[in-house]
């Protein structure tokens, strides 16, 4: 029924897994990686901590996979999981170091050190001011909104992909994402949201 | 909107299209950190990175301590293009990294490659004949094919022409520093334009290539009475008095010339 970008490489992967783990995880290390890191690096907003998390959800992974059928791996969807255990790695991490201020300053900091990083397609936004305006508007929705709009929009998943993630309806995540771009939009279009506003 | 499951960029909006841009590679070494850290055998994978190079740089992989396969940068669209090739040719996966094997970057910058330590197990013996042979081409130096045949032991040139198509790392294992047998040059691999960068990049005299188009295949020196390739280190350091154009090994032996033995051109 979906078919998503990465379904075409998806299914050669889990067979890969299925027969030799080792193979076929460095498999799903090489095709997910990056998808990762985004994801943990506009969650924590933190290159350092995105980096460590990132290691930690491949490691989990791993773990879990030796214990796997090769059936159960063979059914698997690898970057719904991956993205599963990587939420879950950042919302322990957040408990964890609850008593810390997580975010906020070091947000802003780190995006401007990665926005630094040459051209490519960041291109997209507009000019740097924009894209940390973008970055601290995003680390300020609320988790699970936060985790919808990543997932769908930086990362590029379907609805049904982000669901599974998130364990709820698909249109619940449609109504998340939907509300976490309009907060969005509001902080970096303030006039286009106050056309709207009159307009309606 | 966009309500199925099938994800398209939506530049109608500007904060979609931004939060697209927000998406970007991971740090050079992350993967291969991840590999590491798992516990991941170092045998299982291949490291790669992209290097300075003549013609878009090139593409390096490498297992253990041998390369096992290369791409010039012209030739790809990008790193994920030269990662699926990888994969497709040797079945291992090409994990991003930024450290190269020791040797490789002297290797590329003083194009002196012949004692790198290259991997190739999915080529065939006579593939590896041809392959071995080309390596020992000295650098800024041209050889024809039925030079290669011969130093390869090989039956035909035949032979040699489908290891330079198949060439599995281009620049190190040098296939542009081969020409056919009339001199003109050999770019099977990756086409004209990238060949004649690779070999300007080399100080390749394309005076002696024009030479050699013309119809000389050797040049002797009326001084010394040795023929050589007209690229061999010694045939450019004949003057241009005493240069003697040979157009067959034949030519030169009747007019009492012997063959270099340094770039041992072939006996009639």
């Amino acid at each position: 029924m979906f078919f998503s970008v990465m379904d075409e490489t998806a299914e050669p992967l889990c067979e890969r897994m299925a027969t030799d783990l080792d193979d076929g995880f460095t498999e799903l290390v090489r095709v997910h990686a990056s998808a990762v890191h985004a994801f943990l690096l506009r969650m924590t907003g933190n290159a350092a901590e995105a980096d460590d998390l990132g290691q930690e959800t491949f490691l989990r992974a791993y773990t879990a996979l030796q214990e796997y059928s090769a059936q159960r791996r063979r059914a698997l969807r690898p970057r719904a999981w991956l993205m599963t255990i990587a939420a879950n790695v950042w919302r322990n991490h957040v408990r964890t170091c609850v008593r810390r201020p997580v975010a906020a300053v070091s947000v802003e900091e780190s995006c401007e050190s990665w926005a630094a990083e040459g051209p490519g397609p960041q291109d997209h936004a507009d000019t740097v001011a924009d894209r940390a305006l973008l970055v601290a508007a995003l680390a300020r929705l609320p988790e699970r909104a936060r985790v919808a709009v990543v997932l769908r929009h930086v990362v590029g998943m379907s609805y049904a992909e982000v669901a599974e993630v998130q364990g709820c309806p698909v249109g619940t995540v449609k109504a998340q994402v939907s509300r976490g771009l309009s907060v969005l939009r509001e902080v970096l279009e303030p006039e286009v949201a106050l056309l709207r506003e009159v307009t309606m | 909107m966009n309500r199925g499951g099938k994800w398209t960029p939506q530049p109608e909006s500007g904060v979609e299209a931004a939060l697209a841009g927000l998406m970007g590679p991971a740090p050079g070494d992350f993967a291969a950190r991840v590999l590491h850290r798992v516990g991941i055998p170092r045998d299982r994978y291949d490291l790669y990175l992209h290097l300075d190079a003549p013609a878009g740089g090139l593409y390096v992989a490498y297992g253990t301590d041998a390369v096992t396969g290369a791409a010039l940068g012209t030739a790809l669209s990008g790193p994920q293009a030269f990662e699926e090739a990888h994969r497709a040719r040797t079945g291992r996966s090409a994990i991003p990294t930024t450290r190269p094997l020791p040797g490789l970057r002297t290797a590329l910058r003083t194009g002196r490659a012949r004692g790198l330590a290259i991997d190739l197990p999915e080529l065939t013996e006579a593939e590896r004949a041809a392959l071995d042979a080309v390596r020992t081409i000295p650098r800024g130096q041209l050889r024809p094919l039925a030079w290669v045949a011969r130093e390869a032991a090989l039956p035909d040139s035949a032979a040699v022409t489908a290891a330079l198509v198949a060439n599995p790392v281009p620049l190190l294992i040098p296939c542009h520093r081969v020409t056919f047998d009339d001199g003109g040059p050999c770019d099977l691999r990756y086409g004209p334009i990238a060949g004649e960068a690779l070999r300007r990049a080399e100080g390749v005299d394309e005076a002696l290539v024009g030479l050699s188009r013309a119809g000389t295949v050797f040049l002797g020196s009326d001084t010394t009475r040795i023929y050589c390739h007209p690229t061999c280190a010694h045939a450019r350091r004949i003057t241009p008095v005493h240069q003697v154009p040979f157009r067959s090994a034949r030519d030169a032996r009747a007019a009492g010339y012997r063959a270099c033995k340094s770039c041992r051109p072939i006996a009639a």
